[in-house]
């Protein structure tokens, strides 16, 4: 199989201007103004399979888009190598254009006053596909999305799932070998949010195609990607398995007991996340779980005893504080 | 005196935003004095020709010129911000900001915007007025200047009120920007003095869209003969386009309630 | 070719279709558009009327022949403002484009070119209404007349459009473009026969104006339909406008790649 993407130290720095607040600041900003220079991506390197699905994270401000428009070409690097299909995408060569696609979820890309399957048709011109292989793609991209008869609505009469889901349509009917995926969940429902998941892995599955996806909504993370990248001021901070992200950053575990009598303290044992009639939960040091466990188990009257890691989110959000303290 | 206030905080930070374009200032003084070339070789050009243009001097269409832009200016300084803001709103629904406010939202909708810069066509128009007025044989008396200022502020209150009842169309009619679209041109219509025109483009220009009012008018009651009797027509006109233009406002605010739920 | 023809024809046909929706919304723009040579041609026929009857050859017949047909090539000229590269930037919408392995260009000609065939059947009923108010006076000398028209027509319209998507690519370099723009559009109102036809300006202006694209996408096509012009000075129009097509094009092709990379440069 080998890599479809491959990214060798990569930089990108901005310009910007600076702007104080207030009347004076704003007529002194008139006659002189301040640039700084920012690093948006500190020398990133990493690789990713063909069919393979990496999940990409950090917080807002990390550098993910920055580095997704790279390798989508929108962005020109500052220094390093870029390498999508075995093109350099800033060339943006129509080849690597007709493998690629990216989805935004807070942008549109569909027509909004005509129904979506017209804008399907319009994809099909634009890309060059073929008839017949176009109209067995785009019916079975309705079909796996649900979308049946919604496609011959106006677009600006369906719901935001619905036209994600379109849009979703319209950005893999060249049937795509690498998909970018910038945060394509955001501001849906519960629902809609799963379908869009199975969808992706289903297509994944189907042709073997590499996706990038940035997500706020961990359960997407979860439930597609087995590696993730996490990035953090611009720097990477770690590449590997999800399950290795939460052995390596997760400090803690938590010890959920249910106790014969309700009153007794455990603050001796650990910190008290919860207590309600009894059933209490402990975060303690993850080295100490074992030690901790046998005393409790030894030392007070307990009806049951559960040891769990941390949610995923609140593990990235603890790397994320620690390295903000760092800085 | 808390609209006062309002109108004074809302002024402040407009000047704040505006005063970090510098360039805007430049900009516009370039294109104000781009228009007041154009309007300047059109005129040339006609009285290349002629000697007057249906009983007009050059010097009495200079005076229409000149109030055009300075109304223009006005339009362009606070009406036409807001409404464009208000027609913004409503097809956005962010219109419950402002609706939500302790405060009159009529006037707050009509205070919220103020483009500094677009003052410049005042200074310009006001350039072109006195000029013009120096080359009329005519002299000028405190009560005509006085009734030329009347006149301007009411023919500006009945753009505003026009306005509003355009803008509020957007309630029940989703592009409501296309009537603007219509006004804009129609008020260019305004640098010729309107009786030039044919029947049916004079008594729109007057009672459908009153610009022959806000600009003819004041014109003539500096250059020609001061006419009472048209400055009364216009005091009433005025009050009744704000009864109607207010009704309008809540009425159509009644239906934006009623959809939006 | 075939791939191109293909893009176009359902690019057209998207965009009829979504045009068509605001139907009303475009002819309340139409109308809009008509004050302007209505305002020209009273102000204009005013004269002539009161000169004896004519101005520098006008009556007041030709001047309504002269901006009904202004109606028309205002319509037909209507192209991309440069403006609309600033919302493409500013929006993000440029990122989309730059995605799909076609020029941007072919997106916002065929748009521009759909707008016309849904405008063309709002404004048949005004031109109708203008001629029954104004009684314009042609002159048909030719059975070329009517083709040459067209010709001319298309070439005004794919001239204007290319000179202003290059002038539009500033854009990417200057962040306040109005004044460039507005100067631009100053200067095409005076020397492209918008404001009067060329042969009221002064002798000085009509010799500027031969060099100038101006006149060919706007005054020529008029020229053409009125009457005034002969045949050789039909063919020399047309040349230019391939000639102005050639050097906004050339430059198009020159700059765009630096634009793109500039834009890749700073963001989106």
């Amino acid at each position: 199989m080998g890599q479809t993407i491959k990214v060798d130290t990569l930089i990108k720095t901005f310009q910007v201007p600076e702007r104080e607040a207030g009347l004076k600041a704003a007529v002194g900003s008139l006659f002189k103004r301040k640039y700084r220079e920012v690093e948006a991506v500190k020398k990133i390197s990493f690789g990713i399979e063909a069919g393979e699905i990496v999940g990409f994270l950090g917080p807002n401000g990390a550098g993910k888009t920055t580095t997704l428009k790279m390798l989508a070409g929108l962005l020109f690097p500052t220094s390093g190598q870029i390498d999508v299909l075995g093109y350099e995408p800033q060339r943006r060569e129509k080849e690597l254009l007709r493998q690629i696609t990216i989805v935004m979820g807070q942008r549109n890309q569909l027509m909004w006053d005509i129904p979506a399957l017209d804008s399907f048709e319009l994809q099909r011109a634009i890309y060059q596909i073929p008839e017949g292989e176009f109209r067995r793609m785009r019916d079975e991209l309705i079909d796996l999305l649900n979308m049946g008869d919604l496609v011959k609505k106006p677009v600006r009469n369906l719901s935001l799932g619905e036209r994600m889901k379109a849009e979703f349509i319209s950005a893999l009917l060249h049937r795509p070998k690498v998909l970018f995926l910038d945060e394509p969940t955001i501001g849906l429902d519960v629902t809609a949010q799963r379908l869009i998941r199975e969808f992706v892995a289903a297509y994944n599955q189907r042709y073997q195609a590499s996706v990038m996806l940035t997500s706020h909504y961990m359960a997407d993370v979860q439930a597609l990607c087995k590696r993730v990248i996490v990035i953090h001021h611009g720097q990477l901070l770690y590449d590997g398995g999800l399950a290795g992200l939460v052995e390596k950053f997760a400090a803690y575990k938590t010890i959920g007991v249910t106790l014969n009598d309700p009153e007794l303290d455990l603050s001796e044992y650990g910190e008290i996340i919860s207590n309600s009639k009894g059933q209490v939960n402990l975060r303690v040091p993850k080295s100490a779980t074992a030690q901790i466990t046998t005393r409790l188990l030894n030392e007070v009257a307990i009806s049951d005893l559960t040891i769990e890691d941390p949610a995923i989110d609140s593990i990235i959000e603890q790397v994320f504080q620690q390295e903000a303290q760092v800085v | 005196m808390v609209y006062l206030r309002l109108f004074w905080i809302f002024l402040r930070v407009s000047v704040i935003s505006e005063f970090q374009y510098r360039v805007n200032f430049f900009v516009q003084l370039f294109q104000s004095a781009l228009a007041l070339g154009t309007g300047l070789v059109a005129m040339s050009l006609v009285f290349s020709y002629t000697q007057n243009l249906a009983g007009w001097t050059q010097p009495e269409l200079l005076a229409v010129m000149g109030v055009h832009i300075i109304v223009g200016g006005l339009i362009k300084t606070i009406i036409q911000p807001n409404m464009n803001r208000l027609i913004e709103d409503i097809q956005e629904g962010t219109l419950d900001f402002a609706l939500t406010k302790p405060a009159d939202a009529q006037a707050i909708i009509s205070v919220r915007e103020f483009r500094i810069w677009q003052l410049i066509d005042l200074v310009l128009g006001s350039v072109v007025l006195g000029y013009a007025i120096s080359q009329l044989s005519t002299s000028l008396g405190w009560l005509s200047a006085l009734s030329f200022a009347a006149a301007v502020l009411l023919g500006g209150l009945m753009i505003y009120s026009v306005w509003l009842m355009l803008s509020v169309g957007a309630f029940w009619i989703i592009r409501a920007d296309n009537f603007l679209e219509i006004f804009d041109s129609l008020y260019q219509a305004g640098r010729w003095p309107v009786s030039i025109y044919p029947g049916w483009l004079k008594h729109t220009l007057t009672f459908v869209l009153p610009i022959a009012f806000a600009v003819t008018l004041p014109a003539e009651t500096l250059a020609r003969q001061l006419n009472g009797q048209n400055l009364l027509f216009a005091l009433g006109l005025t009050v009744f386009l704000l009864i109607v233009s207010r009704l309008f406002w809540r009425f159509g605010l009644r239906h934006y309630t009623g959809a939006s739920a | 070719m075939k791939q191109h023809l293909d893009l176009y024809l359902t690019l057209l046909k998207t965009s009829i279709i979504s045009q068509f929706q605001y139907r009303v919304a475009h002819l309340f723009w139409l109308l809009a558009m008509m004050v302007e040579p209505v305002v020209y041609l009273v102000v204009w026929g005013t004269i002539a009327t009161s000169q004896g009857g004519n101005v520098a050859g006008y009556t007041a017949g030709t001047f309504a022949a002269y901006y009904i047909t202004w109606t028309l090539v205002r319509q037909m000229n209507i192209a991309l403002t440069p403006y609309a590269f600033e919302n493409r930037i500013r929006k993000g919408r440029l990122s989309n484009e730059l995605m799909r392995p076609i020029h941007p260009i072919h997106f916002d000609m065929s748009y521009f070119m759909s707008l016309k065939v849904v405008t063309i059947v709002l404004w048949l009923p005004i031109a109708g209404l203008l001629w029954w108010v104004f009684q314009p006076a042609f002159t048909f000398t030719a059975w070329w007349q009517i083709p040459a028209f067209m010709l001319a027509l298309l070439g005004g319209f794919v001239t204007r459009f290319l000179c202003l998507w290059a002038l539009g690519l500033v854009t990417f370099w200057v962040t306040k473009v109005s004044a460039v723009f507005e100067l631009y559009f100053t200067i095409e109102l005076l020397l492209s026969g918008r404001l009067v036809p060329l042969a009221i300006m002064p002798a000085w202006v009509r010799d500027i104006s031969q060099w100038l694209p101006f006149q060919w996408t706007f005054g020529f096509p008029i020229d053409v339909a009125v009457g005034t012009l002969t045949g050789p000075q039909v063919a020399w129009g047309l040349a230019m406008q391939a000639v102005w097509m050639l050097i906004a094009g050339g430059i198009l092709a020159l700059v765009w790649p630096h634009a793109v990379r500039r834009y890749s440069a700073v963001g989106a």
